[in-house]
């Protein structure tokens, strides 16, 4: 059944003379070519404080703490990316922070050791997953009120900024509440809270060996329908340097040893006797990164393998086909919400693992830089457009610019103008770029 | 004399105070093209998104294949086996064609996750029939030509073996070779049976494709006619002025064309 | 679909009204505090409602209205110590007590001052947000002659009683702990936030006593920055680089606030440095009196805010009664750095460290289960 009856030029499925311009070799290849572009400012900014600070900032210990110091926006970003997407906003994720946090530091520093007695094997676990409950729940009750009584976001999760907040503060009347119980800490990194030289490995392993089945399963299935392949070239090229990404970042993190007391201290508790040259004990990959890592690959696998982020794409499209589609979009925004209340819960936990306290003001001013690192990495606020590790690729990049200023002693208000500036030109970049690249 | 594929009778919708469809009936039979007309704010595509799920009606009843059903939402007039290209054409512009043609059913593998592959297989096939120089199956369809989103807008609704199709203003943004091709398609969807609901603004195109024409005035049904029963004036005058062939003067013949 | 609308809408609001009570400072009970002390007796009662209308102005002691302006609820302070401190002096002198908070604007703060004279207060006493923007709010009070007290914080108009303490004098009190105990090294200098003048006296403090080794040599900073709202995660982070572009060759960290504090311990414990090197702090924040004990933050200056609150509330009224700036108890001419000579009430505070713990036991500002908490047993002798 052709509707060409007579076709006028009928063109064999052969093809025609190659084009080799750069362009079609890129999409062919189908590289994400901003991707490309953030990571390339990621490079000038690492390669340019390392020589502004004298050769600190690519030292594996800053990289390090630069792994964890970002973990907590990176977490939140990837959630704030499906609601802006869905042309929604979040500006309550910091108050939800402190309100969440608050009330996991007093549940295990003043509630469960009544029950439990302190350092009890399961705290952590009881705390946590009621942060996360709790998180859900909040974000079930904003994304109610914006899916189903249709208040705009901006104004419901503003109240929100304010209620979480003040509810916080009253939680613990504004005290500080520490410490924190001991394997509950480890989430926040320090000098205990990471894998080891042997777990990263085994790690970095099974991540390679991942994105080369990735890869092989996509070339299978690709050949199983008969659709077009990406040439071998392309394949290779990106399965070679996402593996080689992946184990030069572990030989980073094995490459930061144990400051030399805490060494001498493992070294005392596992009974190796302590050598003339002293102990080399790599940390490896800390739980804050594993943890923001592990957010990251399963929210990149729900945007762009389940329905539900295949709806939240459409409905950031076109609502109204989204709709007409018969999709629910209603739910759908409830369920943003609501991933993104986890999200924060995951990333309050980390942050007050990592302070070994929780404050009334914890949080603050949270929201600006998550929506700035899910905006950096390419999400319109138009809607539609967005993705997951781009908003985890602008987190580092803002963390690493903050991060840098300090070892070049840049004073704090210096480093707030820097930060602002650095956005809207990311911001107004990428615009540009994809208009001149749209037709 | 088959059955009717549809029966709409004695619909109604109203918004606010308007009354925007008010009492109209209207059928459609199997291989058939029932050429929908009036001027704008008519109601006809108000009464259409009826049928297709869009818009609930306040009062009538839809039959189909001689059963009243209920239709409250697209996915129940999908279920239905009636399917919808939209004036606006209802497409995802990020997402790209294999995305939208599935939007809302997409398939599934095994373990619950998007098979896009598949989707794009099946796209691959269907667009091969329909517009073989179609190429750009990755592209968000917002960087595709007019024609090309109208062929995936086209071949969503051919897909998924509708009984019904409703075609509103398939051929606004067409240049003439598309427009031809959609012409083609509907004459071949008709020989399959398929019965066809086309709503256009163009009387030559409607004049030339439909059996049969039903007049929109203002929500209220004018009248339907047999394509061979009246002029293109006779019909002009039915939805300008409201009047049916054997009601019209000469004069108020003449007059359209003043 | 619109019953459930109507449902979910009512929950909304229940859930927002129910947080809002609990959110509302004012008379929220401060018998939540963690210690069970009977911090200062009769501070339970809750504080009256804001909005009252004004009462007759022109009457005795028993109808005198004191209006409080906070900048800021969010701090530990403010609702546990000072606010009862302050209620039971107008209490006992048989004053009205109403307040505002400003929500940390300082635009707001305005708004809230002029409420409170609308409102009927006799005197106010304002914690600043911003010391210059206030000062129009200022103004406009003295000229309906209402005296007005800056309460901590400095307002750079010499018709306000200043009542604080020392600031500079922590900063001196702080740094000089550390310094008897590092006087030759490299230090780390937290300050707080670059637009509260508090952390420049504080600063100047610290350099009183450090400033001649610095230039000497002795000590070298190797490090200093202001920390935006005081955040205690962001000085974490700082402490870190600062660590990291050190090489850990830190041998002490003075920290101009606890709530900072505990963001520097959390870094030099990621470095197996807590414990070893000496950290200040101030406020005798619960968390770090108990780091004190544990011997992970060396000394925290005390400011009993009670005093602070009482002396305020002691001086509103008498300056409410007519009593002239100058002639109010226990006042010095002060030299602000405005080049303005502020009438100032200057109360004294005290450094808190492992040897005194006992004194914020004893003034029954912390108990001892709370301050005592993880600490070895025997190494501390208060907590025996």
């Amino acid at each position: 059944m052709s509707l060409t009856e007579a076709p006028t030029t009928q063109e064999p499925e052969v093809k025609q003379k190659p084009s080799r311009s750069v362009r079609s070799m890129v999409r062919d290849s189908e590289i994400d070519v901003r991707m490309i572009g953030m990571l390339g400012l990621l490079l000038v900014i690492w390669v340019g404080f390392n020589i502004m600070s004298g050769g600190t900032f690519l030292t594996p210990r800053n990289l390090w703490n630069l792994s964890v110091q970002f973990a907590p926006v990176a977490i939140m970003a990837t959630g704030m990316v499906l609601i802006i997407v869905s042309r929604n906003i979040d500006l309550s994720v910091g108050s939800m922070l402190g309100f969440v946090g608050m009330a996991m530091a007093l549940i295990q520093a003043e509630l469960l050791p009544d029950w439990l007695g302190f350092d009890n094997p399961w705290t952590w676990m009881i705390v946590l997953v009621i942060g996360l409950v709790l998180g859900a729940l909040l974000g079930l009750l904003q994304g109610a009120i914006v899916a189903y009584v249709s208040v705009p976001a901006f104004i419901v999760t503003l109240g929100g900024l304010l209620v979480w907040r003040g509810a916080a503060w009253s939680l613990a009347s504004g005290r500080t509440i520490a410490p924190m119980d001991s394997t509950f800490q480890l989430m926040g990194g320090g000098s205990r809270g990471s894998v080891g030289e042997v777990g990263s490995w085994i790690i970095a392993g099974i991540a390679c060996l991942a994105i080369i089945g990735y890869f092989g399963n996509d070339r299978r299935q690709r050949n199983e329908f008969g659709l077009k392949q990406r040439p071998m070239w392309a394949t290779v090229a990106t399965a070679v340097i996402g593996c080689g990404a992946v184990l030069g970042a572990v030989l980073v993190m094995n490459s930061y040893y144990l400051p030399e007391n805490v060494a001498r201290a493992v070294a005392e508790e596992q009974g190796i006797p302590w050598p003339a040259g002293g102990l080399q004990i790599p940390l490896g990959i800390s739980y804050p990164v594993l943890i923001a890592v592990g957010v990251m690959l399963v929210m990149a696998f729900v945007a762009n393998n389940r329905r539900f982020g295949r709806y939240v794409y459409s409905i950031g499209g076109n609502p109204e086909a989204a709709e007409l589609g018969g999709i629910n979009t209603r739910w759908t925004v409830v369920k943003t919400f609501v991933v993104m209340g986890i999200l924060v819960g995951i990333a309050a936990a980390v942050t007050i693992a990592r302070l070994n306290a929780a404050t009334s003001g914890l949080g603050t001013l949270a929201e600006l830089y998550v929506i700035a690192a899910a905006v950096i990495g390419g999400t319109s606020f138009t809607g539609g457009i967005g993705t997951i590790s781009g908003a985890v690729l602008g987190a580092l990049v803002m963390q690493s610019l903050q991060s840098g200023m300090v070892l070049m002693r840049v004073d704090a208000p210096m480093q707030d103008i820097v930060v602002g500036i650095v956005l809207v030109a990311a911001v107004a970049v990428d615009i540009t770029f994809r208009r001149r690249t749209e037709r | 004399m088959t059955a009717p594929l549809v029966e709409m009778k004695d619909m109604n919708v109203s918004f606010g105070g308007v009354h925007a469809v008010e009492d109209v009936s209207i059928d459609l039979y199997p291989g058939e093209i029932l050429g929908l007309v009036g001027g704008n704010g008519a109601g006809k595509s108000t009464l259409v998104k009826t049928l297709s799920g869009a818009q609930k009606a306040d009062s009538g009843q839809i039959y189909i294949e001689g059963q009243p059903v209920t239709i409250l939402n697209p996915r129940d007039a999908k279920a239905l086996g009636v399917e919808t290209i939209y004036q606006q054409l209802a497409l995802a512009e990020n997402i790209d064609a294999p995305g939208n043609m599935f939007l809302g059913r997409e398939l599934i593998s095994g373990l619950g996750n998007l098979d896009d592959s598949a989707m794009e297989a099946a796209t691959r096939k269907i667009m091969a029939r329909l517009n073989p120089k179609f190429e750009n199956f990755k592209t968000p369809v917002a960087r595709l030509s007019g024609g090309q989103r109208q062929s995936v807008a086209i071949a969503r609704a051919v897909h998924f073996n509708a009984k019904i199709l409703i075609m509103d203003e398939p051929t606004a943004a067409l240049g003439p070779a598309e427009t031809e091709q959609v012409r083609q398609l509907m004459r071949q969807l008709k020989s399959e049976g398929i019965g066809i609901i086309l709503i256009s603004h163009d009387i030559h195109d409607v004049y030339d494709l439909a059996d049969r024409i039903s007049v929109m005035l203002q929500g209220q049904l004018v009248g339907t006619v047999d394509k061979d029963d009246v002029t293109m004036d006779e019909v002009l005058a039915m939805i300008i002025i409201g009047k049916l062939p054997e009601e019209v003067t000469e004069s108020e013949l003449q007059d359209l064309h003043g | 679909m619109k019953r459930r609308s109507y449902l979910i809408a009512l929950i909304a609001v229940l859930a927002l009204v129910v947080a809002a009570c609990g959110g509302d400072g004012e008379g929220s009970d401060t018998t939540e505090a963690g210690s069970d002390t009977t911090a200062a007796p009769g501070t339970t009662e809750p504080a009256t409602d804001t909005t009252e209308p004004m009462t007759d102005t022109t009457g005795g002691d028993d109808d005198l209205v004191i209006g409080v302006s906070w900048n800021n609820y969010n701090e530990e302070r403010w609702a546990l110590w000072d606010e009862p401190a302050i209620q039971a002096a107008l209490d006992e002198a048989g004053a009205t007590y109403i307040s505002t908070d400003a929500g940390s604007s300082a635009e707001q703060q305005l708004t809230d001052v002029e409420q409170l004279i609308t409102d009927g207060a006799d005197a106010l006493i304002i914690l600043a947000q911003d010391g210059t923007a206030i000062l129009p709010a200022v103004a406009s009070a003295a000229e309906q002659g209402i005296p007005v007290i800056a309460y901590d914080r400095l307002i750079e108009d010499p018709g306000a009683l200043y009542i604080t303490f020392d600031n500079v004098g922590v900063g001196r009190l702080m740094a000089e702990v550390i310094y008897e105990q590092v006087p030759t090294g490299n230090y780390i200098i937290i300050k707080g936030n670059a637009a509260d003048a508090n952390a420049d006296f504080l600063r100047a403090g610290i350099e009183e006593v450090i400033g001649e080794a610095v230039t000497a040599g002795d000590i070298t900073i190797v490090g200093e920055t202001y920390t935006d709202n005081w955040d205690p995660a962001l000085a974490q982070t700082q402490t870190e680089q600062f660590l990291t572009q050190a090489n850990n060759d830190v041998q002490a960290v003075v920290s101009e606030n606890d709530g900072m504090a505990s963001g520097v311990v959390a870094a030099l414990d990621a470095q197996g440095l807590a414990g070893e090197v000496p950290v200040s702090g101030q406020d005798g924040d619960q968390a770090a009196l108990n780091r004190i004990a544990l011997g992970t933050q060396t000394v925290s200056v005390w400011k009993d805010a009670r005093l602070l609150g009482q002396a305020a509330g002691e001086a509103a009224v008498a300056l409410a009664q007519g009593t002239a700036l100058t002639d109010v108890e226990g006042v010095v001419q002060f030299d602000s750095p405005g080049g303005n000579s502020m009438t100032s009430i200057l109360l004294t505070p005290e450094a808190i460290t492992q040897d005194n713990l006992n004194v914020v036991v004893d003034a029954g500002w912390i108990d001892a289960a709370t301050l005592c908490q993880g600490v070895e047993p025997g190494s501390v002798a208060v907590c025996e």
